[in-house]
């Protein structure tokens, strides 16, 4: 089964917004809950780098650990959904996810957050496929569809990579070998546990490798 | 230098040479300055002074996204805060690897405060059925018939329960929420569960209002009596009454047992727990918008809390089935001169001297069960 | 703990496996970067439309239109195919309705342009089909408060006011903006629309935009527009962005560059900016506004010097560079260079070597060129570098100017110009007889329309200027009438500059009619009360509801000078009505609709007629030789968008393939026939990829420079050398333009058949309607109707023949004024006096520099477009970007106790006074301010929400940086000085 994993590209990422519309219009998501949002470092001078995240749908995912009802559950995918009939809008996954995916749709008061929403991978959610409550719950679901990420296949400069970890790998490996840099792929060591990021701060003594 | 000679022509300058264009032909990893990393300084470079070194290489960036540096992002501050983080910045939480902060949380949370306060709110209700099954209800029988003292004033009785029925619903929710999925989801299945959690998830937030306004009143009404004194001192020493004989030792209004419960079971712990609660709730202003500041009150929270219940497991037995009377005092607020001494004898004493009035709420007050006018 | 509760392919028509496999599969042939195109294709559409077909009955629809709800299970859903609206990169676009309501948007891998992807504006186009936030009715100002009308009552009461005006002023105190929004058939029909009125007060966007841009290259080598293509960036070796921020005005067009930069290309940006471009490339200059010139000819000083310049090329194609040669050597010596324009001589010299080594290389420019009262030489000097260094006719090289709107570059080829005809035919005689011709009217019929034969001649005032018309002297101005009434037909008015002055006018007309689908900024302008001396007591405004380009087909035309058709998505929404519609309305009742629609049918839309958009272009077909806008036909047109995937995405051309409906052969046409596609649909030209091309056969869309400056200038030939020309060219030297007598000459007129003898006598190959002439001249000799010419380095016909830096007339160094002043005052120039030196001189006298230390430009965000109305109102971008802000240093944030996040003042010189947040970045320098320019809604630190029509504010109000800007025009072109001016700014 292919296990569906993000790329975002730094080298390439623009900071467009592009991903970030897509995901709203497919997904008529509300104002104020951002699946995904884009993130710029070093902003305004050089070495800025941009970078679209959402959720990265982790290996071992923290905000399904901690989920007090375990709402949370991984599709043969490797996708992580949530049932909304379940979620009771505490928040704890949002304390817990690394990269701040899960939104809520109301900030108010008295912890009365709503139902948690976060990126799908576009899949759904629980109910049945391409139903009607599906799409007005978690949006649509694109994977059942038989197609790729709303955000991802409208990104402006095809930074956003989303598919199976395998083929969006070697897309990217491709390029990095193309332009020799830029080889850094952004929170696969957080999200997917590999040894590229994610780690420990790296003391300023240590020399930095490509 | 030589002194010039007239004769000589000035040298001329230095042949420009080639221009030089290192940091824009070689962005390449495999084309970096090899000596780039001699450079003093060079582990503090910038991502601008390291591209200028080595092309291509953004390890200072990298680095910064690690350490959880907070970038730009085109939403407002005010309506999402933390956009422009990417990943949580790394901490060591006390009991959690240093890691990012929703890992480090998560593994405080998941690690020790669930199942260390399963097992700690497990272990005393244990205790006290063993205690219950070896010493069942203690103290004695003191048949109505001296003067009744007035240990409870209708206030402070309303304070109590009302304190009392907010912190059971707040701990039950707060049970469910924290252990419900081991115990009840097995049980429930996940469509009632969710909506019952989330019935009671509702009712804790709700009633933490409630449960820290009560708090305040009992914490006023009470102290005066919970300072401690030197009588606390023997009754420590005695264990109250544990150890030795199956007398009391004597205490004043509270014995040094209610007291710790007061300090240490109820304001104290209860004072964070209402703070941090109301942080979870998001109901003090400033405070809350941030994971990291949810992630502490959170972890303060959810162990204080399993603390007071189980301080409160100890208080509830005493104050029903462990201690005979006990119950009846705070159901009636009155007491037999017979209890008081048995088991407040310094109270008793203050009392039958005068120095403590006997009853001390207004004039027509009414015993309940008792049914006629208390004397004053 | 990892429960597995459902697996996504649980449902038996899930596509999980079989779309992973097409993925591996897609991508075993992909190439690795772009050709993600080929796989997503594969797991995109295909399966996705067979599927939405039968799941989208079950999904939510949105809450469109009124009247537009359905039963759910009895719908119809079709894919309509569009090309997004919002910038002229032409990212085409799938749009899913069902039952007429818009409810998904899909993207087209297929798109050579594009290959699905989107920007943010892009992305979310479907927001246009909801359309909350848009006028819904025709509006009258009523008191102060917009009051709704029926669209008769407000038909005939303008056009009564109209012809009022007509009647007391003459038809030259009327002025209409006209839009690069509207789609070609809809410019040229506002173009006509305007001769049958009788004036040439028209104008759109493009005056504000590339007007300099269009003149400049047009006057360099003959046609003023992008050379080549964004696909075409592919090719490119080095990429020079100057005054262009590509990565938020052309977001998609980063996709090919930053695909070329991984095999290899280089990339510079130059700008006062670090803009979002500049993150990208691998050098960055920073330079002050407004002196592109110095350091461009700083960079030809060194190319000059090392002897870099392609000195065959510059023989055989290109007069008078010697000029240049030594005026630059002379003037543009390192230190003048640095004074100037800031930039050590160590970073030109690196520009200039990384640009010598690497061949073909590229320019960009936009607005960060245009934008001056000395743009048009600014634009030239661009040129000069290309022409220096032999990169112009080149695949890979190139002036690619990357255009404004998604149709900037069709409204300026066809739209309403006021110096010139569709086609660029000008407003001679010859050119009116021309189209009399071609719109089947008596030429002398539309004379009499104008107030005189000379009025017929002269150019307009332009959009830039109209509040000039109103508000200048009338005995200064060189047209009868002040203008007294304004269209506002698909323009923002917080778009042009000198904010104060427009409100000034606003209040001033007698009539003022916005026709747009959010007219709000304007009408929340002319409603917001003003100084009562200057209300006219009978002034009278209306607001009408235009649909978009959504709601309507017709072709626009992107950058890189594709045509491509728009299908219409849904019906107009509200009370709405179409452009063309609106237009044959008040053909109507002003008198003159038999003859607006001579050669076009009607046909009914929501009960109405309106004119048949395909007929518009076939007129467009049968009349525009000049810029080969002949060979688009509505057929191939729509051919070429049902079967995009047949085109190579680097070279846009068609490998082969047939359209399975019309059996139309594919074989060697570009993407969108690139213009010129010369000839008759029949002579099937492919269109033009890249211009100037002198490796390709004109019939596969070569080409060379025009002869369009006459044969000689001072001895020397203006025409091509020998062996210069265009692949398999039966003329091996240079040549002239071709007409009748040249035909004749060579001996080719018997090429012509019988019929086309009859239409080309005469004529020449812009004027022979029968497409005779460039037939045998392309197909039959291999040339090139408009000849073989060389480019000029030197304009003669402009105020400064080789490009000279002037400084702006609000500036910030007097001493820099001292050395490089600007031009003399005009008198009447389009109509209008315009100062230049007694402004600049004033200003230097008033220490304007002292008050006013900041130089303050402006410029776009992605997120945004134009004036904004469009996109502010949109939520899901407008949540992206929700206060109006001014970029400072954290310099002179410092100096004035500004932290970012506050409040402040910005003042300018015309007295505004702007309340922004303030963004401390470095991403300006300490001498200079950025303000975006799509805000409106606030004025002067006060909400405008009250004077907005009900229920058609936008959702995202700010202060406009136009309130700010001030006086300030360029000396071809009347481009307005957006780009540099001063102000100061305090903390609030
Ligand atoms: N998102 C978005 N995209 C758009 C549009 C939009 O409104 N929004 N509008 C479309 C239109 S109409 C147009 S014309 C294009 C414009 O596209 P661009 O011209 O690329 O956009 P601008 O931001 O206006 O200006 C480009 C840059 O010019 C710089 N600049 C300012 N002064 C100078 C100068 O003196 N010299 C140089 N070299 N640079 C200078 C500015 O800092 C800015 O970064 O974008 C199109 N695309
Ligand atoms: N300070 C400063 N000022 C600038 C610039 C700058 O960089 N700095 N840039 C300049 C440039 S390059 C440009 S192009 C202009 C852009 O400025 P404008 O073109 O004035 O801005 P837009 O908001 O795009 O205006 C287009 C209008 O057309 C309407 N519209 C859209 N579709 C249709 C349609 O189908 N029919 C009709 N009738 N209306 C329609 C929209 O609702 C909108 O109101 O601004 C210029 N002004
Ligand atoms: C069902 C639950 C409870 C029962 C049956 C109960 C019973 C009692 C009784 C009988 C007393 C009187 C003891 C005496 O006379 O000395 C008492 C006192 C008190 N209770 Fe409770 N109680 C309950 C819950 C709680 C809770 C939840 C709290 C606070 C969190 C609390 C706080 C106190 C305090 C502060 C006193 C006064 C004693 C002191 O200050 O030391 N009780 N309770
Ligand atoms: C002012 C008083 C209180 C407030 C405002 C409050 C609020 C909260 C909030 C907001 C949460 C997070 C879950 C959610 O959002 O619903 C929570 C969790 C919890 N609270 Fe409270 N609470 C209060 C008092 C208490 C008390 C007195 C107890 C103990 C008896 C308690 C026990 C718990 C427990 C056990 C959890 C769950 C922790 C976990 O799942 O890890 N709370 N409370
Ligand atoms: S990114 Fe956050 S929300 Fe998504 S799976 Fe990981 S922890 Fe959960
Ligand atoms: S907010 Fe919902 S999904 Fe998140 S942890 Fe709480 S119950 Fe689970
Ligand atoms: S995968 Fe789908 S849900 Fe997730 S961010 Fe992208 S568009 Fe939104
Ligand atoms: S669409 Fe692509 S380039 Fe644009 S912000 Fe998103 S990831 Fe970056
Ligand atoms: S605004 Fe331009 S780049 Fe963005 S989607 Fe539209 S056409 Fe493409
Ligand atoms: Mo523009």
């Amino acid at each position: 089964m292919a296990r569906m994993k993000f790329i975002c590209d730094a080298e390439r990422c623009i900071e467009c917004n592009g991903c970030v519309t897509a995901c709203k219009n497919e997904h008529e998501v509300p104002w104020g809950v951002n699946r995904r949002r884009v993130v710029t470092l070093n902003d305004g001078v050089p070495g800025e780098k941009s970078i679209s995240v959402a959720c990265m749908h982790c290996s071992d995912a923290p905000c399904m650990a901690v989920c007090p009802v375990n709402c949370f559950y991984r599709t043969d995918e490797g996708v992580v959904l949530h049932d909304k009939d379940v979620c009771i809008g505490c928040g704890y996954c949002s304390y817990a996810c690394p990269f701040g995916a899960p939104q809520f749709p109301s900030q108010g008061t008295f912890g009365m957050r709503g139902k948690m929403d976060k990126c799908t991978f576009c899949a759904g959610g629980p109910e049945a496929n391409g139903s009607q409550a599906e799409f007005e719950k978690y949006g649509r679901n694109r994977l059942a569809e038989g197609k790729l990420p709303a955000c991802a296949e409208m990104c402006s400069t095809k930074a956003l990579l989303a598919g199976d970890g395998d083929v969006v790998a070697d897309i990217f490996r491709s390029r990095v070998v193309q332009r020799g840099k830029g080889a850094e792929v952004w929170g696969w060591g957080t999200a997917y546990g590999s040894k590229q990021a994610g780690q420990p701060p790296v003391q300023a003594t240590e020399g930095a490798k490509p | 230098q030589a002194p010039a000679s007239p004769a000589v022509t000035p040298s001329p300058p230095a042949v420009v040479a080639a221009p030089v264009i290192a940091g824009i032909q070689s962005q390449s990893i495999f084309e970096v300055k090899p000596d780039a990393s001699q450079d003093s300084g060079y582990a503090s470079q910038t991502n601008a002074e390291r591209a200028q070194v080595q092309p291509g290489n953004n390890a200072p960036m990298w680095r910064q996204v690690g350490q959880g540096v907070t970038g730009y992002s085109s939403l407002p501050k005010t309506q999402a805060p933390e956009a422009g983080n990417l990943i949580q910045p790394f901490v060591q939480y006390p009991g959690s690897r240093l890691t990012n902060a929703g890992e480090a949380w998560r593994q405080v949370r998941n690690q020790w405060i669930i199942p260390y306060g399963a097992a700690l709110l497990g272990i005393v209700v244990l205790a006290l059925s063993i205690f219950y099954f070896a010493k069942g209800t203690m103290g004695h029988e003191h048949p109505d018939t001296g003067r009744r003292i007035e240990r409870f004033t209708p206030f402070e009785r309303a304070a109590h329960w009302a304190n009392a029925f907010a912190f059971i619903a707040l701990a039950l929710s707060g049970i469910v929420m924290a252990f419900g999925k081991f115990f009840l989801l097995p049980l429930m299945g996940s469509a009632l569960f969710g909506w019952l959690t989330f019935a009671l998830k509702n009712v804790h937030n709700f009633m933490g209002p409630l449960f820290a306004v009560s708090l305040l009143v009992i914490i006023v009404t009470f102290v005066k009596d919970n300072i401690a004194n030197r009588a606390d001192f023997v009754w420590l020493s005695k264990a109250g009454g544990m150890l030795g004989g199956h007398d009391q030792v004597p205490s004043h209004r509270f014995n040094a047992g209610e007291k710790g419960l007061f300090w240490w079971g109820v304001t104290i712990p209860g004072i964070v727990v209402v703070g941090t609660g109301l942080v979870l709730d998001k109901l003090i202003p400033g405070v809350g918008e941030l994971r990291g500041q949810m992630q502490i009150a959170h972890m303060l929270h959810a162990a204080l809390a399993i603390w007071m219940m189980a301080l409160v497991l100890g208080h509830i037995y005493m104050g029903t089935v462990g201690m005979r009377g006990a119950y009846k005092a705070m159901k009636t607020g009155y007491v037999s001169e017979g209890w008081a001494q048995e088991h407040h004898a310094l109270w008793a004493e203050d009392v039958r001297t005068g120095k403590i009035p006997a009853q001390r709420s207004g004039p027509v007050a009414v015993s309940p069960d008792a049914g006629r006018t208390a004397q004053v | 703990m990892l429960l597995t509760k459902k697996t996504s392919s649980a449902a038996p028509v899930s596509g999980a496996s079989p779309f992973v496999h097409s993925l591996r599969r897609g991508l075993a042939q992909a190439l690795p970067t772009m050709d993600r195109r080929a796989f997503l294709r594969r797991s995109g559409l295909g399966v996705g439309v067979g599927l939405a077909a039968t799941q989208l009955t079950l999904v939510k629809k949105s809450n469109a239109a009124e009247g537009a709800k359905v039963a759910v299970g009895s719908s119809k859903i079709e894919v309509r195919r569009t090309v997004c609206t919002h910038c002229s990169v032409g990212c085409a676009v799938d749009a899913v309705v069902e039952n007429g309501v818009w409810v998904r948007q899909e993207p087209v891998f297929d798109s050579p342009i594009n290959l699905g992807a989107h920007c943010a504006k892009g992305a979310s186009l479907r927001e246009h089909g909801h359309g909350e936030y848009r006028l819904r009715y025709p509006m009258k100002l009523v008191n102060g408060k917009y009051e709704r009308i029926s669209w008769d009552v407000a038909l005939n009461e303008i056009s009564a006011k109209m012809l009022e005006l007509r009647k007391a002023s003459g038809p030259d105190s009327l002025y209409v903006v006209g839009s690069s929004k509207h789609n070609n058939e809809q410019a040229y029909l506002l173009r006509k629309w305007m001769s049958f009125w009788g004036s040439n007060n028209c104008d759109h966007q493009a005056r504000i935009c590339h007007s300099t841009t269009v003149a400049g290259v047009a006057n360099t080598w003959g046609y003023g527009a992008m050379t080549n293509s964004y696909n075409d960036m592919q090719n490119s070796k080095v990429a020079l962005y100057i005054g262009s921020n590509a990565a938020e005005a052309h977001p998609v067009s980063m996709l090919h560059m930053l695909h070329a930069k991984e095999t290899g290309c280089k990339m510079i940006v130059v700008d006062p900016r670090f803009t979002r471009t500049a993150a990208k490339a691998d050098e960055y200059v920073r330079i002050r506004s407004g002196t592109d010139i110095p350091f461009l000819f700083g960079l030809l000083y060194h190319i000059f010097k090392n002897g870099w310049e392609d000195k065959k090329y510059l023989h055989d194609r290109v007069y008078g560079m010697e000029k240049v040669r030594e005026e630059v050597l002379a003037k543009w010596t390192p230190d003048k260079v640095e004074e100037a324009c800031g930039v050590p001589e160590a970073q030109v010299l690196k520009v200039a070597t990384i640009l010598n080594a690497n061949r073909p290389g590229t320019i960009v420019w936009c607005m960060g060129q245009t934008q001056h009262s000395i743009g048009n030489a600014i634009v030239r000097a661009s040129c000069l570098l290309q022409l220096a260094l032999g990169n112009v006719g080149k695949s890979g090289g190139g002036t690619n100017i990357f255009r404004g709107h998604d149709n900037v570059q069709g409204a300026t080829d066809v739209g309403p110009n006021p110096d010139s005809l569709p086609g660029y035919y000008g407003l001679a005689e010859g050119a009116w007889k021309h189209f009399a011709k071609a719109w089947g009217v008596d030429f002398e019929w539309i004379k009499g329309r104008y107030a005189s034969p000379a009025m017929m001649t002269k150019s307009g005032i332009t959009v830039s200027r109209w509040i000039d018309g109103v508000l200048e002297k009338n005995e200064l101005i060189d047209q009868d009438s002040n203008l007294r009434g304004v269209f506002f037909w698909g323009h923002a008015p917080n778009s042009q500059t000198r904010g104060l002055e427009m409100k000034r006018a606003m209040d001033k007309l007698d009539l003022l009619v916005v026709v747009d689908p959010y007219p709000s900024a304007t009408a929340a302008m002319a409603a917001m009360p003003g100084k009562p001396e200057d209300l006219n007591p009978n002034r009278a405004v209306y607001l009408l509801p235009a649909a978009t380009q959504f709601e309507t087909s017709g072709s626009c035309t992107a950058s890189n000078r594709s045509l491509q058709w728009r299908e219409k998505v849904i019906e107009p929404l509200w009370e709405s009505r179409t452009d063309h519609m609106i237009m044959y309305q008040f053909a109507q009742k002003l008198g003159f609709d038999k003859e607006l629609i001579k050669n076009v049918k009607l046909h009914k839309v929501k009960g109405m007629d309106e004119p048949v958009v395909e007929d518009i272009l076939r007129e467009i077909n049968q009349s525009l030789w000049t810029i080969g806008y002949t060979g688009q036909s509505p057929e191939r047109l729509k051919a070429h968008m049902k079967n995009m995937h047949v085109f190579d995405v680097k070279t846009l051309k068609a490998k082969g393939g047939k359209d399975p409906e019309t059996g139309y052969d594919f074989a060697g046409d570009y993407f969108g026939l690139p213009w010129p596609c010369y000839g008759t649909p029949e002579l099937k030209h492919p269109g033009s990829p890249n211009l100037y091309d002198t490796s390709k056969h004109v019939m596969d869309g070569g080409g060379n420079f025009r002869a369009n400056f006459g044969v000689e200038r001072d001895g020397q030939t203006l025409l091509a050398e020998d062996g210069s020309h265009s692949l398999g060219a039966d003329i091996t030297t240079g040549y002239p333009e071709f007409d009748h007598v040249l035909l004749k000459k060579l001996g080719w007129w018997d090429d012509l058949t019988a019929a086309e003898k009859t239409a080309a006598e005469g004529k020449n190959w812009k004027t022979d309607m029968s497409g005779g002439i460039q037939r045998v001249v392309m197909k039959v000799h291999g040339c090139h109707p408009f000849g073989n010419a060389k480019a000029r380095a030197v304009v003669w016909n402009f105020p400064d023949p080789i490009p000279q830096h002037r400084e702006p007339l609000y500036g910030t160094r007097p001493d820099m004024v001292a050395k490089y002043p600007t031009h003399d005052d005009k008198k009447a120039f389009w109509r209008l006096p315009t100062l230049y030196k007694s402004i600049q001189d004033k200003n230097v006298a008033d220490k304007v520099y002292e008050k006013f230390p900041l130089i303050l430009t402006s410029g776009r965000l992605v997120e945004y477009e134009g004036g904004g109305e469009e996109t502010r109102s949109n939520p899901w971008l407008a949540e992206l970007q929700q206060e109006a802000f001014v970029e400072i240093n954290p310099k002179a944030a410092a100096d004035r106790g500004i932290r970012n996040g506050e409040r402040v003042w910005l003042s300018s010189p015309t007295g505004a006074r702007l309340n922004v947040q303030a963004l401390v970045t470095e991403r300006v320098g300490p001498d200079t301010v950025w303000m975006p320019f799509h805000f409106s809604g606030r004025w002067q630190g006060v909400d405008m929400l009250a004077h907005y029509p009900k229920g058609a504010a936008p959702i995202v109000r700010g202060e406009a940086v136009n309130t700010a800007t001030t006086y300030g025009y360029d000396s071809v072109t009347m481009m307005q000085e957006t780009k540099t001016t001063v102000c100061n700014i305090e903390k609030a």
